[in-house]
């Protein structure tokens, strides 16, 4: 292995390597104090900043498209293999770079922010274990090991937005999302079953493995149900605000800037086949016209600063997808790393958001004038009232759910639970109050 | 003169029983006797796998993790559950348990059978509050005991080598088999009293009951290998019913609020795809299904564990329709089960994540249609694993008690190698694969002889 694809694996395996030390150190009884925690949080992500530095110069001094690793195969079954492959290419290193150089400003920000929070060490236990995740999915080389990195994001975020857990709302909104995500997920485990079973693999280091049309066209449609999840695109857009009960740098660094994006680098990265796919491109396009629309409209109507910016990462993720819908790769790759290093920014400023806003009145000597509000005046009175309604209830998505999918599914275990205690004298287990678990009975918004 | 094979399945059989007998008549030190009987039993099974040829070492491989199960119940059982009673009770069914995963002979597979059993129906043991373990239990030998008598009356010899594509009974004995083991795997209609004998009994030695498996060691030993024609054309019923299972009681424990229940449910509708996988007739399915039956075990083990643990410290009357905030008090059990509950359920750097996946290959490519059920049922124990978790342990802290212990040193040890077992597997499978891969395809090429295992891409076409 030369130099730059050690560099490479280094980059990819030392968020987790810290995650694992200082788990496997918590649990044998050792509590890593604050500062420790801190450095090593700093001295983990500069050097893989300085890593990628490294591989982007030796990308653009000898003109090379890529870096492979190749590790052989995680396990082999008759002609089934997993394959272990990490790939820098010029569509996982802005989003390898992206997610580094955040992840250690976070971390850099939450060394104060959190100070002699209880728990310190657990987030950033969780930051480096997202961090692994995330660079796991952008660097991986075959979509079997991307689904590896992608539950490893879904599964931090659920544990870092209940991660106020003394609270009800945040550990229930968590166990929401989860099941979201879980969802939208099978869409990807099915996605890559197909690729395997059509083309005899998932892997896209060098090409994309070969389908025909209708072929691709559904496993894009299978990969887009997991993408639509990810992103909280139409109709699973209800997640979003709850996922803001979570602590602040968390807020920015998922639903601002990276796991936000990893639906969209999903879609990217099968853009060929997407291509080939009219069908699936328009979804994609109306999936993300809907999407952006949503999110304009209803976060205007939200009252708190954290779910406004959510919404408004929506809007733009939205229209990220309509670009990758039109084909326009490069543009979308430009939007996100825009879009996702401003949306941090301004989620990191939130909770001082009063503050500056205080500071910028002073400065004009006035009050500042209402942003975006003459696009409202253009609509019609009863339109107004409408959307507004409309908006409050978050465009019904989680009404939505509960009524035609979660709702019937309880149904559909109350009936169950009365038909396996038929013939028992009394009802088996203890009598108490059935909770729903996951209906939107529980309050969401800014944490 | 008794070659070596012999004497370390003996040992590994034996000494639990011996152990039963000495833990039965001493007042103390029943702990010890039984982590010490299981500690033999481990090693006997260790010698035996080694010495056992490649891919056809699945008895073996059972043996030993079966006796590594009955380390981690001695260990991690709570001091108020470990009397006389309790652990020659379950030294009596590791015994009978290994017998049953050793033995050639159909006769002698019914007397394991039978005998794995017998705690529970003993009113000093194990017995259930409810009458359903028991039927599920009893009507499950008998089914066994017919179809084993229907082959003696025939003139059929009892060794299952022998027996091996004879067909022996005919269907009367093939449906028999079936019947016991939807009975004892608990596969829908028959479902329910697994959930009440986790319920209503003691939970530890019901873990280690259902983590013996038959149900799918019954498939694997017997149904398939005897029966290959029938297998052929009305095996597929019962993969269908494992996969209806499966997404039944995933259903049904979206709504449970008995941790007791909901593991039990949990462990049910994960182990049904067991039996979806060995009918796949696919190297990656089986290959799937005995790599899960390993991840099965040792995360129920694990969960049933610290939920008795949780019990024993904080009151049996638990429970998932609120919040328990248990995790202020005991961070690392909950750390512990978070890591079980989803290395049951197919997290990314545990063993399940690898098993689900060759499982989820297997069972799609041989049943396109039903075969989606099972990612479906996975995410909905997924949700369901993680909400009694989030009950459990998050949420407003307790108040109605001063200090109480989080793990102790023996049992946060223990805890701390199951959790390692399931993640080393994880970040490198191809140990465990590779042999588990020649085990499916060494006997899925005698099950399914002649035409042996097809290929995945093949498969459902």
């Amino acid at each position: 292995m030369e130099f730059f694809q050690a560099t490479l694996v280094f980059v990819v395996v030392a968020p987790g390597l810290v995650f694992g030390v200082l788990s496997l150190l918590w649990l044998l009884g050792w509590v890593t104090p604050e500062r420790v925690v801190s450095r090593i949080t700093a001295a983990t992500f500069s050097t893989s900043i300085v890593g990628l530095a490294l591989i982007v110069w030796r990308l653009a001094s000898t003109g090379a498209s890529s870096i492979t690793v190749a590790f052989g195969n995680w396990f082999t079954v008759q002609d089934y293999h997993f394959p272990l492959v990490l790939l820098a290419d010029r569509l996982s290193l802005p989003f390898l770079g992206l997610t580094v150089v955040l992840a250690g400003l976070i971390g850099q920000f939450s060394a104060t922010y959190l100070h002699r929070e209880r728990g310190f060490v657990r987030f950033f236990l969780l930051l480096h274990l997202f961090a692994f995740g995330s660079l796991l999915a952008f660097a991986a080389g075959s979509f079997d090991l991307l689904v590896a990195g992608w539950e490893i994001v879904g599964i931090t975020s659920v544990l870092l937005i209940a991660f106020f857990q003394h609270r009800t709302p945040p550990v229930e909104n968590g166990l929401r999302v989860f099941a979201v995500y879980r969802a939208c997920d099978v869409g990807l485990l099915l996605g890559v079953f197909a690729m395997h079973h059509w083309a005899g693999t998932a892997s896209f280091a060098g090409s994309l493995p070969a389908l025909s049309g209708a072929q691709s066209s559904t496993v894009c449609l299978l990969l887009l149900l997991a993408a639509a999840g990810k992103a909280a695109q139409i109709p699973f857009s209800g997640w979003l605000p709850r996922a803001m009960e979570g602590p602040t740098p968390s807020s920015a660094i998922f639903y601002g800037a990276i796991s936000i994006h990893a639906g969209a680098y999903l879609l990217l990265r099968v853009q060929p086949m997407l291509v080939q796919s009219p069908a699936a491109s328009a979804l994609v396009i109306l999936i993300g016209v809907l999407t952006a629309i949503h999110g304009t409209v209803v976060g205007r109507a939200s009252a708190d600063a954290k779910t406004s910016l959510a919404y408004a990462s929506l809007t733009q993720v939205g229209v990220v997808f309509v670009e990758i819908g039109l084909g326009w790769k490069w543009i979308a790759v430009a939007h996100i790393l825009g879009h996702a290093t401003v949306r941090t920014l301004q989620f990191l400023r939130a909770p001082s958001m009063l503050h500056d806003y205080h500071a910028m009145r002073s400065a004009i000597g006035g009050e500042l004038s209402p942003a975006g509000q003459q696009m409202e005046d253009l609509l019609p009175e009863p339109v107004r009232l409408w959307l507004y309604r409309w908006a409050l209830d978050r465009g019904h998505l989680d009404t939505i759910l509960d009524r035609f999918v979660i709702h019937p599914l309880i149904r559909l275990s109350r009936l169950f639970a009365k038909l396996d205690n038929v013939g028992m004298k009394q009802e088996v287990g203890r009598r108490e109050k059935v909770a729903l678990p996951l209906e939107s009975s529980t309050g969401v918004g800014g944490g | 003169m008794v070659d070596s094979k012999t004497m370390l399945t003996i040992a590994a059989i034996g000494t639990p029983w011996f152990a039963a007998i000495l833990a039965a008549g001493t007042r103390r030190q029943a702990r010890p006797i039984g982590v010490a009987a299981s500690i033999v039993s481990v090693a006997a099974s260790a010698f035996l796998l080694r010495d056992a040829p490649a891919g056809e070492s699945l008895a073996e491989t059972l043996m030993l993790l079966f006796s590594c199960l009955a380390v981690v119940a001695m260990l991690v059982m709570p001091h108020r559950d470990c009397t006389t009673g309790t652990v020659a009770g379950m030294l009596f069914i590791v015994g009978s348990t290994l017998l049953a995963y050793s033995t050639e002979n159909a006769l002698v597979l019914l007397a394991a059978w039978i005998l794995t059993t017998v705690p529970f129906f003993l009113a000093r043991l194990f017995v259930a509050r409810t009458w359903r373990p028991r039927a599920g239990l009893l009507l499950s030998s008998i089914a066994l005991a017919l179809a084993i008598g229907l082959i003696a009356v025939n003139g059929q010899a009892m060794s299952i080598r022998q027996l091996r594509g004879q067909n022996p009974g005919g269907m009367a004995v093939f449906g028999l088999l079936v019947i016991a083991v939807i009975f004892r795997k608990g596969i829908c209609p028959a479902h329910a009293w697994v959930a009440d004998a986790a319920d209503g009994g003691p939970l530890i030695p019901t873990a280690l009951l259902l983590n013996g498996h038959f149900g799918a060691l019954l498939v694997a030993r017997l149904i398939v290998p005897l029966f290959p024609n029938a297998t052929r054309n009305l095996f597929p019923v019962l993969s269908y019913l494992a996969l209806a299972t499966a997404m039944y009681v995933a259903i049904r424990a979206l709504t449970e609020n008995s941790p007791r229940r909901l593991l039990a449910f949990l462990s049910l509708s994960q182990s049904a795809c067991i039996l979806a996988g060995l009918e796949s007739r696919t190297a990656e399915g089986m290959t799937g299904a005995l790599v899960h039956w390993f991840v099965v075990t040792a995360s129920t083990m694990g969960l049933f564990g610290i939920l008795r643990l949780l019990e024993v410290r904080f009151g049996e009357n638990l429970t998932a329709s609120t919040h328990l905030g248990l995790a202020e008090h005991a961070p690392r059990l909950a750390v512990f089960f978070v890591i079980f509950a989803l290395a049951l359920v197919g997290l990314p750097g545990t063993l399940s994540f690898c098993s689900q996946d060759l499982l989820i290959h297997g069972t799609l490519a041989s049943h396109p249609q039903t075969g989606l059920l099972l990612p479906v049922a996975i995410a909905m124990n997924a949700v369901s694993v993680f909400r009694l978790f989030t009950r459990l342990f998050l949420g407003k802290r307790r108040t109605g008690f001063t200090v109480m212990a989080d793990a102790l040193p023996r049992e946060r040890w223990i805890l701390t190698a199951g959790a390692l077992f399931v993640i080393l597997g994880g970040l490198f499978p191809n140990a465990i694969v590779a042999r588990r891969s020649a085990e499916a395809e060494s006997a899925g090429a005698a099950m399914y002889a002649p035409a042996g295992l097809r290929k995945s891409s093949e498969a459902g076409r």
